[in-house]
């Protein structure tokens, strides 16, 4: 089966990141000794293997080992990280919830929340001619029928992003002349890039990357932080699930950094693509634009009226526009109404510039796409990077071109399909970070309330450098 | 008078170990040869031998698969299993150096030159770059006729496109992931911006550019088992293919039925079976006489010729010449000199170079 995972993703090798089962099928050869071919095998508690001898002595057998031609030749290993990923998350396992909790008693039973992200509602309300709001609203409306609590909306969860991402770019920016590695800050929300990052260039380039975390982990805290202590839950009694454009954000639900230790339970249980989502609409044998809308929920979304609301800039989150206005005003006092962007080698490497006295003093890039990261990987190791923030994804046109992004229809163009959802993203009007009333009180109300380093933990993480797996069992040959 | 292929000369060019390539410049001068010892020599002809000029050593950290030299011929591409692909700068033209200080002078000079004080003729390269990027052992590295382009393939599945500017600096342009296993060759088109690549998928991929990326245009399916080597004709009209199915396939771009930007057909057809022992490793067709030489697994060279008056949309060749026991191990390489006729060389796991004189009755 072809990949659906990002490029970039793989080109690294997602077994580094879940090692696959090593559980054997293969029967084994094993030296015969000489002698009596009767014997007693004995399986202890422990699972230990004891021969017993006719006199009744107890002799412990060796465990059987393979070897790596063995292991080639046998089909028994079919578990990959791939498949462990894409059984463990999908849309199968969410009805498998749903269904649970139908049987199931008041205690054992769950709060099922779902986060839209809005690039999947483009790329639905494009399948399904709708507009991303209206995609919205039935969305809400057919989760809600299936048994869902809540529906919500990742762009809310995307202003803690973008305001973090500011903050955090001006600190850098002021300590640049100290720390060697403040700048270039390379944005972190898409995985896919952070999981190539880790794996290929590990301790050199993990310093620039933002600590920021990504709009699917931010709503992972809201909901499983916040929302669980406001409704008094348990973080494991909600079942928390994300609709994305692609399938390498089931992978940065699945790091252990978004685990919840004490609670046992993941920020995100589950991650399903659009196209999973039409996959279920196609299921329950109904098309999204016969659903009849549902009010939108307003606890985590950008709402006004019965609009949502989204942030202006790229379709794959705007960091690089927010970041660039922010630090505009605050750095050099100016106010950017408009940006400019330039495009270099190809349509996926952008730059922009802000200029004081005829001196560049800010220079920005957007780089999507496996070619354009490399280039500027290659770049910085050189030392010959010229940018002070870089916008980095790994899917060529950014997110809203995400691999589980709803697939043309036989009649359709590819290129035709993502104009369409592009102009279906931007139809949204767009809210100011900084102006959004609602984060300001959850800042004000929750993250001040719980001291500042476990506000850290809600709003940040951390990226850990991969080794290349040796073990010559995960080696493809 | 019969076709013949004879022995000129045979020597052991990679010690204890395997000589995995060897190339021609484009001016027919020089031979470089890699191999399994990490190393690259250059060779150069001395009346009627071949020596020396040059061992680049300390480039790579495994064996060094493949080599290519530019269409200027004044720098060589290296690429090895250690996932890296060197590009080397010539810093001269070979000259005569008289007096052994003189030598000495220049090797201080350059900390990375390596020249080899074996005859009258000295050769300096200079590792200019190394182009990281790939997951594992790259497999080939080629470039394209125009000079700017380089591609490279691995055995991470993808084939990497790189433009070089005027500072000699090399970007990535491309990463296509047609392959769905080890890509073990890539080619140019000998005019145009039309790249070939070929796997232990068993397909061939035919690559074009397309807006302001590389895509495959075309999937070539038909042999049974891996391809390791692919040649253009000296037209460029047809592709010919070698793999471990012990044949020989030749392709054929069929005319699109309308419109632009269709994907481009490419047609088997011939199919030389039954001339092989083993796996066909190499493959090579001479630009000068188009004749088709192979590398076997089975130790053997062979020349094919094109019966000229076959319909050139069903061309038949016939085996035209053959030394079983050309080497003692595997053939790896076969190359035909550039610029004179019917100088072919091969190389082999032993680590010796043959060269070979192959002459026709027209």
């Amino acid at each position: 089966m072809v990949s659906q995972f990002s490029g970039v993703l793989q080109l690294t090798d997602l077994d580094d990141f879940i090692t696959p089962s090593q559980e054997c099928v293969k029967p084994v050869k094993v030296e015969k000794k000489q002698g009596r071919s009767v014997a007693k095998i004995q399986i202890e508690d422990d699972g230990s293997y004891f021969q017993v001898k006719q006199d009744g002595g107890k002799q412990k057998l060796e465990k059987a080992k393979i070897t790596l031609n063995d292991c080639l030749a046998c089909s028994g290993c079919i578990t990959s990280a791939e498949s462990v990923l894409i059984t463990q998350q999908s849309h199968e396992e969410i009805y498998r919830v749903l269904r649970n909790n139908k049987q199931a008693g008041v205690a054992e039973q769950k709060v099922v929340v779902v986060s839209v992200s809005p690039q999947s509602r483009a790329s639905l309300a494009a399948r399904y001619g709708l507009s991303s709001s209206e995609a919205g609203r039935r969305l809400t409306a057919f989760f809600k029928g299936l048994g869902v609590h809540h529906v919500f909306d990742t762009s809310f969860s995307r202003t803690f992003s973008l305001l973090e991402s500011q903050r955090e770019f001006v600190e850098r920016f002021h300590r640049k002349e100290q720390d060697k590695q403040a700048l270039p800050m390379l944005a972190s929300a898409c995985p896919g890039w952070i999981c190539y990052a880790e794996k290929t260039h590990g301790e050199f380039i993990l310093p620039y990357v933002s600590s920021t975390r990504s709009p699917q982990q931010m709503m992972g805290s809201l909901v499983k932080g916040f929302f669980a202590g406001q409704q008094g839950l348990n973080p494991q009694q909600i079942y928390h699930v994300t609709v994305m454009p692609c399938y390498d954000k089931k992978l940065e639900a699945s790091r252990p950094d978004f685990y919840l230790e004490e609670a046992d339970t993941r920020e995100v249980d589950c991650v399903i693509t659009s196209g999973e989502v039409v996959k279920m609409l196609e299921e329950e044998k109904v098309l999204l634009s016969d659903v009849e809308p549902a009010p939108l929920d307003t606890m985590f979304s950008s709402v006004c009226g019965d609009e949502l609301l989204g942030h202006a800039g790229s379709g794959s989150g705007g960091y690089l526009h927010h970041v660039f206005t922010h630090a505009a005003r605050q750095l050099f006092g100016e106010e950017v109404k408009e940006l400019t962007y330039k495009t270099l080698k190809n349509k996926d490497f952008q730059e922009v510039t802000l200029e004081r006295d005829g001196v560049v003093v800010l220079r920005f890039a957007a780089t999507y796409g496996f070619r354009n990261i490399q280039n500027l990987v290659q770049k910085l190791k050189r030392g010959k990077s010229p940018y002070h923030f870089v916008e980095v994804m790994a899917c060529p046109s950014g997110c809203l071109n995400g691999g589980g992004q709803v697939k043309p229809l036989p009649e359709q163009n590819n290129k035709e399909l993502l104009q369409q959802v592009e102009d279906l993203y931007k139809e949204e009007r767009p809210l100011v970070p900084e102006e959004d009333q609602h984060v300001a009180e959850l800042y004000q109300s929750w993250l001040q309330s719980v001291g500042e380093e476990r506000a850290r933990e809600l709003l940040h993480t951390q990226y850990h450098a991969v080794d290349k797996a040796t073990n010559g069992l995960l080696v493809k040959w | 008078m019969k076709d013949t292929l004879a022995l000129l000369q045979k020597f052991n060019a990679h010690p204890d170990s395997r000589c995995w390539y060897v190339a021609w410049n484009p001016k027919g001068t020089l031979l470089a040869s890699c191999g399994g010892d990490r190393a690259i020599r250059i060779w150069g002809r001395e009346g009627d031998s071949w020596e020396c000029k040059t061992v680049l050593q300390d480039g790579h950290q495994r064996a060094v698969r493949k080599v290519a030299w530019s269409p200027c011929g004044n720098y060589l591409a290296s690429a090895s299993f250690d996932a890296t692909t060197c590009i080397w700068k010539k810093k001269n033209d070979d000259f005569e150096v008289s007096c052994p200080q003189t030598i000495d002078q220049m090797l201080c000079d350059d900390s990375k030159i390596w020249p080899v004080r074996a005859s009258h003729c000295l050769c300096f390269f200079q590792c200019l770059t190394v182009l990281e990027g790939h997951e594992n052992e790259v497999k080939c590295v080629a470039w394209a006729p125009t000079g700017n382009l380089l591609a490279t393939c691995s055995r991470d599945k993808s084939v990497w496109i790189w433009e070089v500017d005027e500072e000699d600096e090399y970007e990535c342009v491309s990463v296509v992931n047609s392959h769905t296993q080890d890509v073990k060759h890539v080619v140019w088109h000998p005019t145009q911006e039309l790249l070939a690549s070929c796997s232990y998928d068993n397909n061939v991929c035919v690559y074009k550019e397309e807006d302001d990326d590389w895509e495959c245009r075309a999937t070539l399916e038909g042999h049974t088992s891996t391809v390791w080597g692919l040649t253009f004709d000296p037209s460029g009209q047809r592709l010919a293919s070698c793999s471990d199915d012990r044949t020989v396939k030749i392709w054929k771009e069929c005319q699109p039925g309308g419109g632009q930007g269709t994907d481009t057909a490419w047609k088997c057809v011939c199919t030389l079976s039954g001339f092989h022992g083993r796996t066909v490793y190499d493959i090579a067709w001479c630009p000068l006489t188009g004749a088709l030489a192979t590398a076997c697994g089975d130790d053997g060279v062979r020349v094919f010729k094109e019966d000229e008056t076959a319909d050139p949309d069903q061309p038949v060749f016939s085996l035209s010449a053959h030394v079983p026991k050309a080497h003692s191990q595997d053939v790896n390489c076969i190359a035909w000199n550039p610029k004179e006729a019917g100088l072919l060389v091969s190389c082999s796991d032993n680590g010796e170079i043959a060269v070979w004189n192959y002459q026709s009755e027209v």
